[in-house]
């Protein structure tokens, strides 16, 4: 009776379950899936959850739609200009044809293409583009604290034209007319209506305002929030993009979805590329060559070979200067120990060849890129562009400055002090750890006692963005990052790592942190903003680069690219690839920074 | 029962003592660690500007909405205030989400994930021990090494070779994700089948550890009691095996449901490798960010939540305990 009883339940149970099933299938399969032949997949952008979709904030984690920068992220909120690192240039995006400076300098134009909408379908205004500046403004959001020592006022002259107004020095110039230039490409155009939506939310508090995640979010781009959770975001077409009009792109975009799995760290995103799950990878890969060479996986990069992409930013060792390292004060041991790293050590085992060595791109304040490289003398300084590993010559350059162990304990002394240094980097950011080891042991090398210490990054930042007193004890040499590609480079690379202004600032995200200062080099990076001609900018960009080796406040010690760009061609192909014919070139950046959007019109489907 | 009501309050004493320190703890150590979390915001808002005053501003105004430019004694005030109306606050590290957002989206792939694995664990490492001990011989032979090797495998080896094997060589298993990677969250079949497939690595990750470590601790109590002198006068007294082993198994169980209470109380904590190797969600790499970048609110929710579990879990075995041993309960209420 009770065994009866149990397998009529059971029956019932299971018969459930298959009614259950066969009903709920056809109502949610369409949506279960997406399709592969639409969708492209990254890796190594988003990182953790999205938090929200707010384009005023800078707190939404959300790598795939927000990125304002120097080539700035436009899938889904859009800049007046595009910017292509590749060949400087800016295009038009927002922007119908090129901007235009008044005669003085003072005041820059552009009109707004007559095509541009909304993803609501109303028209893109300058009175949006003037909004939306003002709203910074009033809100103090990072953009409107960053620009408002350069920018006076954005105005809408008429519907379509906008003018952006510089502030003025005492001479009655532009304080920065690079700076001002520079944000028509690196800042979103919001809709003044949803601005005011999000205002009235808010209530006026600043702190509302930005903390608010905006999931109403009107957007201009080619692409919009789908799905998002702590395991992916997805952006879906807009098929209404009004980029399809003739005056900008003529088509939509080929990949219907843009999609991004979280991944918890490289080696899960690395697994996910060589299985096909990842088409377009924005992570260090570790010896990225082995994936077509050792594995025949049909992987690339942008060059074929090492380096594999574009150097655009140089990680840099800083020397503490403040006054609490014993010793760092005196030229020569700064320059014995940057000759003396073994860089191409470095490059082969921090970047597993994955940046150019300082014999193929000598060192100065340029990236790698031939319009930066363009812009110094090389033959001028090529007698200080240290390629490293010199052992012999820093040993030299220490004995003649009277640098010398006298008491035999193998450490070098200046007036009976011994030259001993902590060299230090995040914990865990294993390049950069990599790279410091490589620092240390030059140290051995040349008599001077260099540890290493590797404390947690929010200790780590906390300590060396604090500008107005000496680092603490720990700090002697450490590493940060430098800027890359960009509208305002190489003067805003320059002005970062060498300038004075961020001395004495009690919270400095800018730069120069070893806390070096020379009025000359001020001079000379104040000069550059107002300069036009190439010859005399030239002038000015061989100096600093002369003063830089030989003062050597910091040194490079690697080449690292903008964005990594590494592709698998299992289902999408025709990614940009050095040589590809493009007219403007397509930048390696992921199909979504600056001009490389331009990439998501040209991929083809390699089994349509 | 008087005897049983004394120890019964004397454990709730106990418990109430052990939860206000660890309380008082949970808020008190995340705030003693070095560096400032709120720094980390203001990081992200202030990179490129050069006005100094407008940073200092920014920082402030975060200061203010974290709290932390108050005295610790006012700040936990307010956080005390907070907690009993079940608010912990916003997360530093993942502002403007909440710490219940950020908990609530993890916290049931943690608990799906490790409380069946430990369950399973635990039955099979308990069952395999105690046959061990009872069978010997070859399978003792054979189980006993395989379980001290399973035991001593680093639970990130264990899930890298299987992650090698199953998913990147033979592809029978999902590399990554809670989900597919190629799916979004809806209630068909196809989807639960995705949970399914993508549950198997991080589960059998974590099981095939647990497996090896309670097989070892159960066969050696149930060798403990199989030679114990009670079971001696059990067989001189013809009492059936199979009733022998009952008492045995019951006895040498003991220790092994503490353990148990243990691994379910901390299980919130979160399985970090397996999250970490499977890019598996969940609350283990939510806890550590937290803890490296300080995120106050979010290290002390997530500790007392533990904290609770395992006090609970304890209270509620000793309770246990005191039922069904009446030794226990005379040992604790003299």
């Amino acid at each position: 009776m009770k065994s009866n009883f149990w397998n009529r339940l059971r029956t019932i149970a299971i018969f459930s379950v298959l009614v259950l099933a066969l009903a709920l299938a056809p109502t949610f399969a369409q949506d279960t899936t997406l399709p592969r032949n639409e969708t492209v997949y990254f890796n190594g952008q988003q990182w953790g959850a999205v938090v929200g979709w707010n384009p005023y904030s800078s707190n939404n984690n959300n790598a795939m739609a927000i990125n304002q920068q120097d080539n700035a992220r436009v899938l889904m909120f859009e800049t007046p200009y595009l910017y292509n690192m590749l060949d400087g240039q800016v295009y038009g995006l927002l922007a119908d044809g090129p901007y235009s400076w008044n005669e003085a300098r003072t005041e820059l134009t552009f009109s707004i293409k007559a095509a541009a909408t909304w993803s609501d379908g109303t028209a893109v205004t300058a009175e949006d583009v003037a909004y939306t500046w003002a709203t910074h403004v009033q809100y103090s959001t990072p953009t409107g604290a960053a620009n408002t020592p350069y920018i006076a006022d954005i105005i809408a002259v008429d519907a379509q034209t906008v003018t952006i107004q510089a502030v003025l020095n005492d001479e009655g110039a532009a304080v920065n007319p690079l700076i001002v230039q520079a944000y028509v490409s690196s800042n979103y155009v919001l809709q003044k209506a949803w601005t005011e939506t999000l205002e009235a939310r808010a209530g006026g508090d600043s702190t509302a305002f930005l903390a608010d995640t905006a999931e109403d979010v009107v957007y201009s781009g080619p692409y919009g929030p789908y799905f998002w959770d702590d395991s992916k975001v997805i952006l879906v077409r807009n098929d209404s993009y009004w980029g399809q009009d003739a005056s900008m792109w003529g088509s939509l975009p080929v990949p219907r979805y843009l999609a991004h799995n979280i991944f918890q760290d490289n080696a899960a995103g690395t697994t996910a590329l060589r299985a096909g799950e990842v088409d377009v990878s924005q992570q260090f890969n570790s010896n990225v060559q082995d994936l077509w060479l050792e594995d025949g996986l049909p992987i690339s990069t942008y060059l074929p070979e090492a380096p594999y992409g574009i150097g655009a930013s140089l990680p840099t060792a800083f020397f503490n200067l403040t006054g609490s390292s014993y010793g760092l004060d005196n030229v020569a041991v700064r320059q014995a120990i940057s000759m003396a790293v073994d860089y191409d050590a470095i490059i082969a085992n921090a970047m597993t060849n994955q940046s150019a060595t300082f014999d193929q791109v000598p060192r100065s304040l340029m990236n790698p890129t031939p319009g930066e490289q363009a812009l110094y003398d090389q033959s001028a300084v090529s007698d200080l562009q240290f390629a490293g590993n010199d052992v012999a010559g820093a040993n030299a350059l220490l004995d003649e400055a009277g640098i010398v162990d006298t008491d035999g304990d193998g450490i070098r002394e200046i007036d009976g002090q011994n030259l001993s240094y902590v060299a230090t980097c995040p914990n865990g950011w294993s390049d950069w750890q990599a790279a410091i080891e490589v620092v240390a042991a030059a140290g051995a090398d040349i008599g001077i006692e260099i540890t290493t210490n590797y404390p947690e990054w929010s200790v780590y930042q906390t300590v060396v963005t604090v500008s107005d007193a000496p680092l603490p004890e720990g700090y002697d040499i450490f590493m940060m990052w430098s800027d890359g590609a960009g509208p305002t480079q190489p003067w805003s690379r320059i002005r970062h790592l060498l300038s004075s202004e961020f001395v004495g600032m009690s919270s400095n995200w800018n730069g120069n942190w070893g806390g070096y200062v020379n009025p000359e080099v001020d001079a000379l990076i104040n000069q550059i903003p107002q300069e036009t001609d190439p010859a005399a900018l030239n002038a000015i960009y061989t100096e600093l680069v002369r003063i830089y080796l030989t003062d050597v406040p910091s040194f490079t010690l690697m080449y690292r690219p903008q964005n990594f760009h590494t592709v698998n061609e299992s289902v999408w192909t025709n990614f940009p690839y050095d040589g590809d014919g493009t007219e403007p070139p397509v930048p390696p950046l992921n199909l979504m920074d600056g001009w490389s959007v331009a990439g998501l019109y040209n991929l083809e489907l390699v089994n349509p | 029962m008087k005897k049983y009501r004394n120890y019964f309050v004397n454990k709730l004493g106990w418990f109430l003592v052990t939860l206000v320190a660890a309380f008082v703890l949970n808020f008190i150590l995340p705030r003693l660690m070095p560096g400032d979390p709120v720094a980390a915001i203001v990081a992200r808002l202030a990179q490129g500007q050069s006005n100094a005053t407008g940073v200092q501003a920014v920082y402030e105004q975060y200061t203010e909405l974290f709290g932390t430019n108050k005295p610790m004694w006012e700040q936990f005030i307010i956080y005390v205030r907070n907690v009993f109306r079940g608010d912990f606050g916003y997360s530093i590290s993942q502002y403007p989400r909440t710490v219940a957002d950020v908990i609530s989206s993890s916290l049931w792939w943690t608990v799906a994930l490790q409380f069946p694995a430990i369950i399973v664990g635990w039955i099979l490492g308990n069952t395999l021990g105690a046959l061990a001990a009872y069978l010997k011989g070859n399978f003792d032979r054979i189980l006993l090494p395989i379980s001290i090797f399973l035991s001593n495998v680093p639970a990130f080896g264990m899930a890298v070779v299987l992650l090698v094997i199953f998913a990147v060589n033979m592809d029978i298993f999902p590399t990554s994700g809670g989900y597919g990677h190629d799916m979004i969250p809806n209630p068909s079949l196809e989807f639960v089948w995705s949970v399914i497939v993508h549950y198997q690595l991080p589960f059998w990750s974590i099981v095939i550890i647990t497996i090896g470590g309670q097989a070892i601790g159960m066969r050696s109590m149930a060798i403990y009691e199989l030679n114990a002198d009670y079971v001696k006068y059990a067989r001189f007294l013809g009492i059936k095996d199979r009733k022998i082993i009952g008492y045995v198994f019951r006895n040498a169980m003991l220790p092994q449901i503490t353990g148990l209470a243990l691994s379910i109380g901390t299980m919130i904590s979160g399985a970090l490798v397996a999250e970490i190797i499977f890019s598996y969600p969940g609350l283990g790499t939510t806890i550590l960010s937290a803890v490296l970048g300080g995120d106050y609110p979010l290290i002390s929710a997530t500790t007392l939540i533990i904290t609770i579990m395992v006090l609970v879990a304890f209270f509620a075995l000793e309770i246990f305990y005191g039922l069904i041993d009446p030794r226990i309960r005379a040992a604790q209420s003299d």
